[in-house]
């Protein structure tokens, strides 16, 4: 009963268009109310949930990407990758792909690196001869592998709601799937762009030194090397290195580029910390939430039943990345882990799954989700800067997620892929 | 400052409006409206903003002094997560007035621009409650810490200096809630 007023609310809140993290704390302060509880722990949860040092590194990492977005690292990228590859078919779209995947390596989340990107090769990418609704779908669908491709805020959620998965373990796990996500989407963009010409058209190429533009783009090539070297090493903590990464940005920013002024360091402190509270407001009063579902009892029942259908290991799989698909099209990533992974953890534990092995692959079908119409949150971004509608880009972005589900198959079929890496570094 | 433009949706390239459209499908009801208040939205950026430079620099101090000295900062984790659960209350705040949370307006978008407004008002009331709800218990929370003289486990400072900024930043996002449901009466009205 309690559970069903619990589930009903909160799902009536969502739809009319309440904000997640109020309908997640009053649905279970409801809850929590109604299983006579005394409501004061509704307060000491929404302090202690949010009260943990692992969780700064959510607002740093926020801050890692507001500041290289404005240091200008993305159009240099673009600048040094197309001097590598030429200006023929296809060629400035998978430029779109490599440089949203490095870009994926310093910041964490996707609508991020859509916008990020989206606002660099947009304008080259039309005056190239590529479709509008196709450089949105390029550009949705590369910046998707930026929330497997590390550091990323899915992961640091995954990695608090799971205690005995570290940070850095499922960094390092999220590296080969990320990769391969990103080169399983050049597929079908070099394959359509053949078969309808696109690209190669522009002109007057500048004619781009190789060594020239690599020279400018090698500081923002570094900086996922900071990032991840950093952790590697155990020279940082994830928070610490995201911080590092800060000023290293700033470093280039100012000293380098001399891209920054101090009006955008006041701005891109403010950007970020809106950001990032609207994040952890949502983590904060999601505790609430799953403080219900736990005291109420309502997780495991739920579990039991998934299992309790009888579909084997890969069958719940498959269940699972269907019904996950189909929410992340509606909710972010950091929403959805926060109400589902609690109710997965059991189901993955009756199967002995590895748990960091889980949370790539669940990271991956949030990732497909982000670019699947009607409501994909990159796409959003993506048509937005490209002045088109998502429906216009369904013939397209369709291929790209066949291929990233391929990408997936391939790391539910050969876990090595993502749990090589972590295994290799030790951790 | 009364003009009441009523665009559907936000037209423009600004970079945070795109990061946060990426964030949630449609960041409810998309209105736009005027924003007066007695207390400026400054007042919560330029907090915000020093709260998150401060966490930068804190840590930033901690791994120079951990490779050039022997002194340990390990006891400044205790601030930087205060300066956070701070920075994050005020930025809940400052994106309340802004309408930049994340919600789902995909269904609501649907409706006309009257619904729209009524269903936004209805949400801010539930976040006013909400809200309520974390104050009146926050406050009850460090009053209890007060009396009983809790001290915080790394610097031993008393618990309740920081307790006390959940029921006070609460607060200050309920105004901002309660600011923006006037508002938006003030436009189906007119």
């Amino acid at each position: 009963m309690t559970a069903t007023v619990l589930f009903v609310t909160f799902v009536a809140m969502l739809l009319g268009a309440v904000p997640i993290a109020v309908a997640l704390g009053l649905a279970g302060t409801i809850a929590i109310i109604m299983a006579v509880e005394t409501p004061l722990a509704v307060a000491t949860n929404v302090y202690t949930c949010i009260a943990k040092y692992p969780l700064i590194a959510i607002p740093m990492f926020v801050l890692v990407g507001s500041v290289f977005d404005r240091t200008g690292v993305a159009l240099r990228l673009v600048r040094f990758a197309t001097a590598l590859v030429g200006a023929g078919r296809g060629a400035l779209a998978t430029v779109s792909v490599l440089v949203a995947m490095v870009i994926g390596g310093i910041s964490g989340s996707g609508p991020a690196t859509s916008a990020a990107v989206g606002q660099v090769v947009t304008g080259s990418m039309l005056k190239d001869g590529y479709p509008p609704s196709f450089i949105a779908s390029t550009v949705a669908a590369a910046a998707a592998t930026d929330i497997l491709i590390p550091p990323s805020i899915a992961f640091i959620i995954y990695a608090l709601l799971v205690p005995s998965v570290s940070v850095p373990a499922i960094f390092a796990a999220g590296m080969f799937p990320g990769i391969l996500a990103g080169l399983a989407i050049i597929v079908p963009i070099l394959v359509i762009s053949w078969l309808k010409d696109f690209g190669g058209k522009a002109r007057n190429s500048e004619g781009l030194s190789v060594w020239r533009t690599f020279k400018e783009a090698f500081w923002g090539l570094l900086a996922p090397v900071v990032i991840l070297g950093g952790m590697r090493f155990g020279a940082f903590t994830p928070t610490e290195a995201a911080v590092m990464a800060v000023f290293y940005g700033l470093f280039i920013g100012f000293f380098i580029y001399g891209t920054l002024s101090l009006r955008d360091v006041y701005e891109m402190l403010v950007e970020s910390g809106e950001l990032s509270a609207i994040i952890l407001i949502v983590v904060a009063l999601a505790s609430v939430f799953a403080w219900a579902t736990n005291t109420l009892g309502i997780v495991q029942p739920i579990a039991n039943a998934i299992v309790g259908l009888g579909l084997g290991e890969y069958g719940t799989l498959a269940l699972l990345m269907i019904a996950l698909i189909i929410i992340g099209m509606f909710l972010d990533g950091v929403s959805t882990f926060l109400i589902l992974v609690p109710i997965l953890l059991p189901v993955a534990k009756t199967y002995g799954w590895d748990l960091v092995w889980f949370g790539v692959i669940l990271t991956m079908k949030v990732a497909i989700g982000q670019f699947t119409p009607p409501l994909a949150v990159n796409l959003m971004v993506s048509c937005k800067i490209a002045s088109t509608s998502m429906e216009s880009t369904i013939p397209w972005v369709f291929w790209m997620i066949i291929a990233m589900f391929m990408a997936l198959a391939m790391v539910v079929v050969f876990p090595g892929i993502a749990l090589w890496l972590p295994h290799v570094l030790g951790y | 400052m009364s003009s009441t433009e009523l665009a559907s949706g936000p037209a423009d390239r600004d970079p945070i409006e795109l990061k946060l459209e990426g964030l949630a499908p449609v960041r409810g009801p998309q209105i736009e409206g005027t924003h007066s208040s007695p207390i400026p939205l400054k007042v919560e950026a330029v907090a915000m903003a020093a709260a998150m430079a401060a966490i930068a620099l804190i840590t930033g101090a901690n791994v120079v002094t951990r490779y050039l000295t022997n002194i340990s900062l390990a006891f400044t984790e205790e601030f930087s997560v205060a300066l956070m659960v701070i920075a994050t209350l005020l930025g809940t705040s400052f994106a309340l007035a802004r309408g930049h949370h994340i919600a789902i307006g995909y269904f609501v978008e649907r409706f006309h621009l009257r619904g729209r407004v009524i269903a936004e008002i209805v949400g801010l009331a539930l976040v006013v409650v909400g809200f309520g709800i974390t104050a009146a218990y926050g406050a009850w929370l460090t009053w209890d810490e007060y009396r009983f003289d809790v001290l915080s486990p790394g610097m031993e400072l008393p618990q309740w200096w920081l307790t006390g900024c959940l029921p006070l930043l609460s607060l200050l996002v309920i105004v901002r809630g309660v600011e923006r449901m006037v508002a938006r009466s003030r436009l189906i009205r007119s």
